[in-house]
């Protein structure tokens, strides 16, 4: 363990959320097992002003979640000077198996808050409340998540041991190593950025279609993910080499360091924002067919769909306008 | 739109509320911004000194070898350099000078090397030194040449030919640097003698094969490692750092337990109120969402408040509050300046630091306290 | 518009100090003036949060304007209530320390209007009270019938179609009370449905008034029109 301030504070969002996770599956419980609007009485009544407090509470955990998620990895990637070998946050995050699983799992603690925060304000347009039950289900399925998610983190900074050798992001994504991150890395340049290209194409369809006949937010959610894989894969095998300016280097860490001028926040901020909302969409488009939902619905679904559809367009741009201003050629 | 107009007649009303009731806010603002001093001050301080730490390092060898007799050093034969250079894995390996040298004109203890770089070695009979060293003598002119006194009665003059920059100051405050003849007859170390060997290596994973066979080549020597000494400063830093965090911890856990308190104990006005609020058309998630606002302000104000202080207080001030704990190094360094070393990382973490817990303390009471019925104040 | 079937309502259920405020109240309110009396402890003030949706009932249905609102979850109710109602308070409840117009303005906030557009409409709402002059002096300033006409102007500040009055003349001499129906005539003239609580036999006897529900232990003893 290395007593490390941003580490302490990782640890205090870890624990709240957790805490945050617990309460809200044991009401969760409670709902699922005695939630009747029709009922006027007081314990109803009670229960539906805790639904408020609920509902601050994951926006609070989401917000969190998020910041932790990229205090984590500058955490990370500021110790590395502690490990040997390690020159980014991809050392740091390999000093132990827990790191990489920490990351992820983080991540999808983040996903998962914010499809629940869609839900529930779609449930929320309702008269009648109609996602209630299926939201407090929900929230017994992302507890586990969140508390794995701090447990994870906890083993990670607990087994942090500075006399360990790592390998850093020019060992880990290189095309000759075995597991996922060098398959990435080592997909071809062209054929990434075509698989962009047309995961992009199928996003703007979805959406554009959703947005036409109010429908089909399913595929579009499909779509987003899609495009979520399409982008990364595309940002550690060509878009890193252009950042670079270098056809070796596929870090996708180091474009967060303030040496590239933080662009990394203008390609992640807007993909994680717009899949979160894509996911969200999917989450809820089952639903769209309740009658309580019908008048109401539609124009959150709009402008939430448009808002998602800017954040992929947007990944997309920074994209182009990288590889344009870029003085490395891979293609020519 | 509409959902804009809204936080922003919420905000209105928030700003309103806190300007009413200015002292006793002030007063909340004070005691919280106060914790968030302790916090960012054992901060700012410990990374600078990290910063420090770090940059030195940075040039330091992969490896030191060092000869020991009656488990003390001594100095090491130069013959014992070429059987280093013929391990496999081994980049470079050349012999170091250096040793301390007490000054008793100021009181100071110098460290006197002669640098590898060949771009820091000054010529004869001269010296560049760390920004502390003219400071100590109280050298009132450039081109003061440096007096230095072995014993009674001896002084050997040198001219300084530059002094080093302050970005790396706490390593490099207290250097004197000379060429290698001028060393060798100023502390008369004879010809074929080092005070260690410095040895980089080419793969830094192969660095443990290195010394188990530079070990079985001179079973006499020490072996010290980069990260052993970049592990123990940082341990030293840490630990300090983490005491003082610790202790600032406990003082926000504190104020987090005071500012529960005080929002549950709502005064009997402030719970009127809220009723009112309620009783005129406010849902529960207007008054959640305005109270989340007044946290924000305090914890925003505090946040500011408390940074900008403690930037002062370490970076201008140098830190009198706790620099005796942290640093308490050599007599050469109690009034030396850090360099501001700030940055995104510790700016984010000290926000997260100060808004979660207030956010985590107060929101329970003021989801109870916006919970209160609507037409309570109409019985 | 709004009509009552079977309306009970208790407090504090099951325990102790349980208390059952109105028992089984069938009720149609039309547009007009409705005044309900009846003694303290009848109920009055109770069926006025009923119906002005403060609070639901714990058996029985509300409806407004045909629709079922007795079992709308508590924030829709909320809702319904700040664009359906304003409420004037017996004790008329501003808030301290807030300037007039601020006080006024305050039902609005929820409502994410623009700004300027909420606030001139409160200005003209003042005015025709007679306020205006005082619009931007705190309320602490103000007299016993100038804190109520604040009152009603920042109960009608979202233009509600109804304005409820919980004992609207307790605390105000003959003179005042006169003023006060004089507002309440204003308000019928301006097309509003006004519901008021009180004991006053002046109110009873004026001329606005349309309907007279006289409550007595928590029942309707008789609706006269």
């Amino acid at each position: 363990m290395i007593f490390h301030t941003p580490i302490l504070t990782l640890l205090l969002v870890s624990a709240l959320a957790a805490l945050v996770a617990l309460w809200s599956a044991g009401f969760g419980l409670s709902v699922l097992r005695r939630w009747d609007l029709a009922s006027c009485s007081r314990g109803q009544l009670m229960m539906e002003r805790r639904t408020e407090l609920v509902s601050t509470l994951f926006a609070m955990v989401m917000a969190a979640e998020a910041a932790a998620l990229s205090l984590f990895i500058f955490n990370a990637d500021r110790m590395a000077a502690l490990f040997v070998g390690a020159m980014c946050a991809v050392g740091t995050l390999n000093v132990n198996g827990y790191g990489f699983p920490a990351l992820y799992a983080q991540i999808a603690t983040f996903f998962a808050a914010a499809v629940w925060l869609v839900l529930d304000h779609v449930d929320r347009l309702g008269r009648d409340y109609p996602l209630t039950r299926a939201k407090y289900a929900a929230v017994l399925a992302i507890a586990p998540l969140v508390l794995l998610s701090g447990g994870l983190q906890l083993a990670y900074f607990l087994n942090l041991r500075t006399d360990v050798i790592t390998s850093c992001c020019s060992k880990l994504f290189t095309p000759a190593n075995a597991g996922i991150s060098d398959e990435m890395a080592g997909v071809d340049p062209a054929t990434a950025l075509w698989a962009l290209g047309i995961a992009g194409g199928l996003v703007a369809a979805t959406g554009i279609r959703a947005l036409r006949s109010g429908r089909g937010h399913g595929l579009f959610a499909l779509a987003g993910a899609g495009y979520f894989g399409a982008a990364l894969v595309a940002m550690v095998s060509t878009i890193a080499l252009y950042l670079y300016e270098n056809p070796n280097h596929h870090c996708p860490f180091c474009i967060l360091k303030p040496d590239y001028g933080y662009i990394g926040y203008a390609f992640y901020l807007p993909l994680f924002g717009a899949t979160a909302l894509a996911l969200g969409l999917g989450a809820a488009s089952p639903f769209a067919a309740r009658a309580s939902l019908r008048a109401p619905l539609p124009a959150v679904m709009r402008r939430l769909t448009l808002w998602a559809l800017a954040g992929f367009a947007a990944y997309g741009l920074v994209t182009v306008w990288v590889i344009l201003r870029s003085h490395l050629i891979l293609f020519g | 739109m509409s959902a804009l107009n809204r936080q922003r007649a919420l905000l209105d009303f928030t700003v309103a509320a806190l300007a009413r009731r200015r002292i006793k806010n002030l007063a909340l603002v004070a005691v919280f911004a106060t914790v968030v001093f302790l916090l960012a001050s054992a901060m700012f301080f410990a990374s600078s000194l990290r910063r420090e730490a770090e940059a030195t390092l940075a040039g330091a060898p992969d490896l030191i070898v060092q000869n020991l007799s009656l488990g003390r050093q001594a100095m090491i034969d130069a013959a014992d350099l070429p059987k280093i250079a013929a391990i496999r894995g081994v980049a470079t390996a050349e012999g170091r000078l250096w040793g301390y040298y007490y000054d008793r004109i100021s009181g100071a203890n110098y460290t006197v090397m002669v640098p590898s770089a060949a771009d820091l070695v000054p010529p004869p009979g001269e010296v560049i030194v760390g920004e502390a060293v003219p400071r100590v003598r109280d050298f009132k002119w450039q081109g003061t040449p440096l007096f230095l006194s072995r014993h009674e009665g001896d002084l050997v003059r040198f001219d300084i030919a530059r002094t080093l920059g302050s970005d790396v100051a706490l390593i490099s405050a207290d250097l004197v640097l000379m060429n290698e003849v001028d060393f060798r007859s100023f502390f008369n170390v004879p010809a074929g003698k080092f005070t260690d060997l410095a040895v980089t290596v080419r793969n830094p994973r192969e660095l443990s094969t290195v010394v188990e066979k530079a070990s079985a080549a001179l079973p006499d020597a020490r072996f010290v490692t980069r990260e052993d000494i970049a592990r123990t400063y940082q341990k030293l830093f840490d630990w300090r750092e983490g005491v003082m965090v610790a202790l600032a911890f406990v003082a926000m856990l504190a104020f987090a337990i005071f500012a529960a308190e005080k929002a549950t104990g709502l005064s009997a006005e402030e719970a009127r109120e809220i009723g009112i609020l309620k009783a005129i058309g406010w849902d529960t998630r207007d008054v959640i969402a305005m109270k989340l606002w007044e946290g924000g302000l305090v914890s925003g104000g505090a946040f500011l408040l408390g940074t900008v202080i403690a930037y002062a207080h370490v970076f201008w001030a140098g830190a009198p509050l706790f620099a005796s704990v942290l640093k308490g190094w050599a007599v050469i360094y109690p009034d030396f300046r850090l360099t501001p070393a700030i940055d995104a990382l510790q700016l984010g973490t000290l926000l997260l630091l100060t808004t979660l817990p207030y956010a985590a303390a107060t929101v329970v009471p003021v989801w109870r306290t916006a919970a209160a019925d609507p037409d309570a104040v109409m019985r | 518009m709004i009509s009552l079937h079977g309306v009970s309502k208790t407090y504090n259920e099951g325990r102790p100090n349980q208390v059952t405020a109105l028992h089984g109240i069938d009720l149609a309110i039309a547009p007009g003036v409705t005044v309900f009396m009846g003694p303290s402890g009848s109920g009055k003030t109770t069926l006025l949060s009923l119906v002005g949706c403060m609070a639901r009932p714990t058996t029985g249905r509300i409806t407004l304007d045909g629709e079922v609102i007795s079992s709308l979850p508590e924030r829709f109710l909320t809702d319904l209530r700040r664009r359906r109602f304003g409420f004037v308070f017996q004790r008329f409840n501003l808030i301290r320390g807030l300037s007039v117009l601020e006080n006024v303005m305050l039902p609005a906030a929820p409502l994410g209007e623009e700004r300027a557009v909420v606030e001139a409409r409160a200005l003209a709402r003042l005015e025709s009270l007679g306020l205006a002059g005082k619009a931007r002096m705190p309320v602490e300033v103000l007299s016993g019938g100038e804190t109520q006409r604040a009152a009603i102007a920042r109960a009608m500040v979202n233009d509600a179609p109804v304005l409820i009055a919980d004992e609207p003349t307790a605390n105000l001499d003959t003179a005042l009370t006169h003023r006060f129906l004089d507002i309440v005539a204003a308000l019928r003239a301006e097309g509003k449905t006004v519901i008021l609580t009180s004991h006053d036999p002046r109110i009873i006897a004026a001329a606005p008034v349309t309907a007279v529900v006289e409550m007595q232990d928590g029942t309707v003893l008789e609706v006269r029109s």
